[in-house]
């Protein structure tokens, strides 16, 4: 007896179908799996069999062979024990052929038969959808995140036993045919499709980012935050230790636009993938916010491995990927963050296939001044020019060209930390914030970029588009011209200036970028040190 | 005749403090036994003996089979670096006088005059931008005054003194804790190659010694000892500076010090030497009254008048020629000329120059307004960016980080 089940699984982020086939026939008892498989996949004949048997289906003494197909693609993870068990079932007709048509299934088997969550969930249901399937049987705790895809039934079952008893309902559904009767409502109470309002969700959450209010004085670095949150900047924060560094980056996540369902659905399918999800969480619905530490790898930042997972950088994607302690990253760790800020995204090469994992982040990066985290002061500072050039020197200049604010922070003094009065809460920062994007959107939306990449903020623009979007009156190209001058700017730097002050302006509410917004925008730079 | 014979005998002392691992004590103690340094070199091993540890007396032998006092003495012809030793009549008289005079001196440039005024400039290698700009004012009103500034060259105080010495047409020498022919440290090429042309670079050590944390204590008493003053700019507790200071009283030079504020820890040392009793550096002016230099320049100007109404410097009320934060004389709007005379040479952050700016206008200035005000004067190269958030006049610049 033969038949196909219909499954799938990811391949960076997005989802291919995959064939289950199972053929049981006479012969010598034995069963094989084949089709390029990892050893999870190797692995899901034990637990399947196991599975079977506790859960009341004792397998046949006879020759099952089931392959994966296509057979030539490298196939991971533990999904594929739920369509393997269903094939077998199907094949020694515990429920009629038809009734297992059009519905994809996924999910990891406990040896009692259980249902285990997986990942990758989202972006195959989404291919599921794309494709026209009607139906996806999930594991419940997965049931949710592929629920949020719109016109497309997902159910969520506990047991292999449940996913069965459907099967045979579902079977008389299909027998019933031409009026929807009792076995579809009796299908459809064993295993009730699940049903997620997304746009509810991302509407209905609350911020699990702590407030600005409760950082105290700081004005420059708060004032550096809104601009980077409004476009999207790469920002850095030097002050010595205990100056709220990360109490700010920390709290940067909430004054960013909140995320739109699009933008929701991208980050939740790479915490799919990367099985960052909770059990039951249908989406991601804040900026995320991550924060390697000093001693990661780059491997662990940007992804990879022999089976490629998404890194730090791409579950940061949309938004802040926080590096604190900079300078002591490992060099090579730095160096490889390049690319990936510049192209928005993580390309890994493998033999077979390159993948490329979504990185579009904001950096916002924290470091002391100097080894001690005193400099200037002199009175308490006593690192050498050579210690604190060295210092300085551990991060490469080519990531420092990437970023665009540089801001310092001071100690914060008694009186201010006691006085906690007036300061600006989160929603107020964001209201200014949101404001600002709705120009960008506006600008970009009205005038398409001779790149093919479409800009979404400010800190996007490529150099060739500089002029375009940041236009300057006479007294502007004067001041700029001035400026290029006495501050010794390079080419990069001196872009970098006009798409800050093109933001500053953008916050003004203003179309037009003036000389305050150019000169505040130059503050924001290293400094001679 | 007798010049033939002093190149020979330069020769051999030349050759005598070339030896790695023997300096000026065994020197001495050979000479005691063997006044004269030819015969030193002929004595041999049986004179060396008496004097040199086992250690030393590898050393010698190494160096004597490798090469001879002629040799040496063309190598340095050579690399352009003259010699000169105790036993000769160019070796500084000032030196001459100091107890545990260096026995030879290597030289590029000239060594300092015996009959002008020569003042050591000291402090600390990392200053603050007050110490760097007193230092730099005291350079140039020596240099141009042509008062002879000997230093040490190193990084801070040392080279900015001696910089702007040079700068003003002055001349100056280093001393240096290596070879001559090593700038140490490299930061100081430009100003290395400046000295040996305006000035001398001197060292007790042969060329080619490397920097060591142990020879700089010993040059440092030929920094005050080619000195008749020394002046102490910044200096910490327990500083090398103060052990310049000593071998200065030791040598019987007069210390002047410029006092600094009480809450700073890089003037501890300076005003606990003036609580111990040095003299006070008030200005340039008043320091080269004191050495009758201002004055004499004055008269020769022909500027009689003004050696009248010459400055009591007991006069509370005069500030001429005192030493003052130099703020240009510029037109600006009344918030800029606000901030400018808020800014100080040491840097400050953007949050205390806020307060400060608060105290002035009446209300706050709100953080962005802030910093375009301070980036405008940093465009009319009025002000420095020193830190992203710290800002300083620009006269004094960074501490050239």
């Amino acid at each position: 007896m033969y038949c196909k089940i219909l499954s799938g699984g990811v391949m960076g982020i997005s989802a291919d179908f995959v064939w289950v086939e199972v053929d049981i026939d006479t012969g010598l008892p034995s069963f094989s799996l084949v089709g390029s498989l990892g050893n999870e996949v190797r692995e899901s004949r034990e637990r399947v069999s196991v599975a079977l048997k506790n859960a009341g289906f004792s397998l046949p003494a006879a020759r099952i062979t089931i392959n994966l197909a296509p057979a030539d693609v490298h196939k991971e993870g533990s999904g594929y024990d739920l369509p393997i068990a269903v094939g077998i079932l199907e094949a020694m007709q515990y429920f009629p052929g038809e009734s297992a048509e059009g519905i994809l299934f996924l999910g990891e088997l406990g040896l009692g038969g259980e249902l285990k969550t997986v990942r990758g969930v989202l972006p195959i249901v989404q291919a599921a959808k794309a494709a026209g399937i009607r139906e996806c049987i999930v594991p419940k705790g997965n049931a949710a995140e592929g629920a949020v895809i719109p016109g497309i039934i997902v159910r969520g079952a506990e047991h292999i036993g449940q996913v069965v008893e459907f099967l045979q309902k579902n079977g008389e559904r299909a027998a019933e045919r031409i009026l929807p009767g009792n076995g579809e409502r009796a299908a459809e109470k064993i295993l009730p499709r699940t049903i997620v309002e997304a746009e509810n969700l991302l509407r209905a959450k609350t911020s699990q980012y702590d407030d600005f209010a409760q950082v105290s004085g700081q004005g420059m670095a708060k004032r550096a935050a809104e601009i980077a949150a409004a476009g999207f900047h790469n920002l850095l924060l030097i002050g010595p230790p205990g100056a709220g560094k990360s109490m700010i980056a920390k709290r940067m996540p909430g004054i960013l636009p909140p995320l739109s369902l699009e933008e929701s659905l991208e980050v939740t399918g790479i915490y799919s993938v990367a099985g960052e999800l909770k059990e039951g969480q249908a989406l991601v619905t804040e900026r995320p916010f991550r924060a390697p530490h000093h001693t990661s790898t780059s491997v662990a930042l940007l992804g990879g491995g022999r089976y490629p997972r998404p890194g730090l950088i791409s579950l940061a994607h949309k938004g802040i990927l926080f590096m604190d302690e900079l300078p002591e990253f490992r060099r090579e760790v730095i160096d490889s963050m390049r690319q990936p800020l510049e192209e928005r995204q993580v390309q890994i090469a493998r033999v077979q296939e390159n993948i490329a994992y979504p990185a579009n982040i904001m950096l916002v990066a924290a470091m002391n001044p100097c080894p001690c985290g005193y400099y200037p002061d002199r009175n308490r500072c006593r690192c050498t020019e050579g210690q604190i050039r060295k210092y300085r020197g551990k991060v490469s200049g080519p990531i420092m060209d990437r970023i665009d604010l540089w801001v310092e922070l001071q100690a914060v003094a008694l009186k201010e930390l006691q006085q906690k009065t007036g300061e600006e809460t989160t929603a107020e920062i964001q209201k200014r914030v949101l404001r600002a994007r709705k120009r960008q959107e506006e600008r970009f939306a009205g005038s398409p970029n001779r790149s093919s990449r479409v800009y979404r903020f400010n800190a996007d623009i490529r150099a060739e588009d500089v002029e375009r979007f940041c236009p300057l009156d006479n007294a502007g190209k004067r001041l700029t011209e001035r400026l290029y001058e006495t501050l010794q700017l390079g080419a990069r730097a001196y872009h970098r200036i006009l798409k800050v002050a093109r933001t500053i302006a953008d916050l003004a509410g203003e179309e037009q970028i003036r000389e305050e917004h150019l000169l505040e925008a130059a503050g924001y730079r290293p400094g001679e040190m | 005749m007798i010049k033939e014979q002093n190149t020979e005998k330069q020769k051999y002392a030349c050759w005598l403090c070339s030896v790695p691992g023997v300096g000026d004590k065994t020197i001495d103690r050979l000479r005691k036994l063997c006044p004269d340094v030819e015969g030193i070199y002929r004595g041999g091993e049986k004179l060396w003996e008496k004097v040199l540890s086992e250690r030393q007396m590898s050393s010698v032998r190494e160096f004597a089979s490798r090469t001879d006092p002629d040799a040496v003495f063309e190598a340095l012809l050579r690399k352009n670096i003259s010699f000169v030793s105790v036993e000769e009549e160019g070796y500084p008289k000032r030196l001459k006088v100091i107890p545990d005079s260096p026995f030879g001196l290597f030289y590029r440039g000239r060594l300092p005059e015996e009959d002008i005024l020569s003042v050591a400039v000291v402090g600390a290698r990392e200053c603050s931008a007050y110490g760097s700009y007193v230092a730099q004012a005291i350079g140039a009103a020596l240099g141009e005054h042509q008062v002879q500034v000997i230093s040490g060259m190193a990084r801070g105080i040392d080279g900015i003194s001696q910089e702007a010495a040079l700068e003003a047409g002055g001349s100056s020498f280093g001393v240096l804790g290596c070879g001559v022919d090593i700038c140490y440290p490299k930061s100081n090429q430009e100003l290395y190659e400046k000295l040996a042309k305006q000035g001398g670079i001197i060292s007790a050590y042969p060329p080619g010694t490397e920097p060591r944390p142990q020879n700089f204590p010993p040059r440092n008493r030929i920094v005050s000892g080619l000195a008749d003053v020394l002046i102490v700019v910044e200096a910490r507790n327990k500083s090398g500076t103060l052990i310049t200071v000593d071998m200065a009283l030791e040598q019987g030079r007069e210390v002047f010090v410029v006092p600094g504020r009480v809450t700073d820890r890089l003037s501890d040392g300076c005003n606990r030497l003036l609580k111990q009793g040095a003299g006070v550096f008030l200005s340039p002016e008043d320091f080269l009254r004191e050495f009758g230099v201002g004055e004499k320049a004055a008269q020769k100007a022909g500027n009689g008048s003004s050696g009248e109404k010459s400055i009591d410097p007991d006069d509370a009320e005069n500030t001429e020629g005192m030493l003052a934060v130099p703020r240009k004389q510029v037109k600006l709007a009344p918030e800029l000329t606000a901030v400018y005379q808020i800014l100080e040479p040491e840097p400050q952050d953007v949050i205390r120059i806020g307060e400060k700016l608060a105290e002035t206008m009446g209300e706050k200035t709100d953080e962005k307004k802030l910093m375009v005000l301070l980036m405008r004067l940093c465009m009319e190269k009025l002000a420095v960016q020193v830190t992203p958030g710290s800002f300083a006049l620009l006269q004094f610049g960074p501490n050239q980080v």
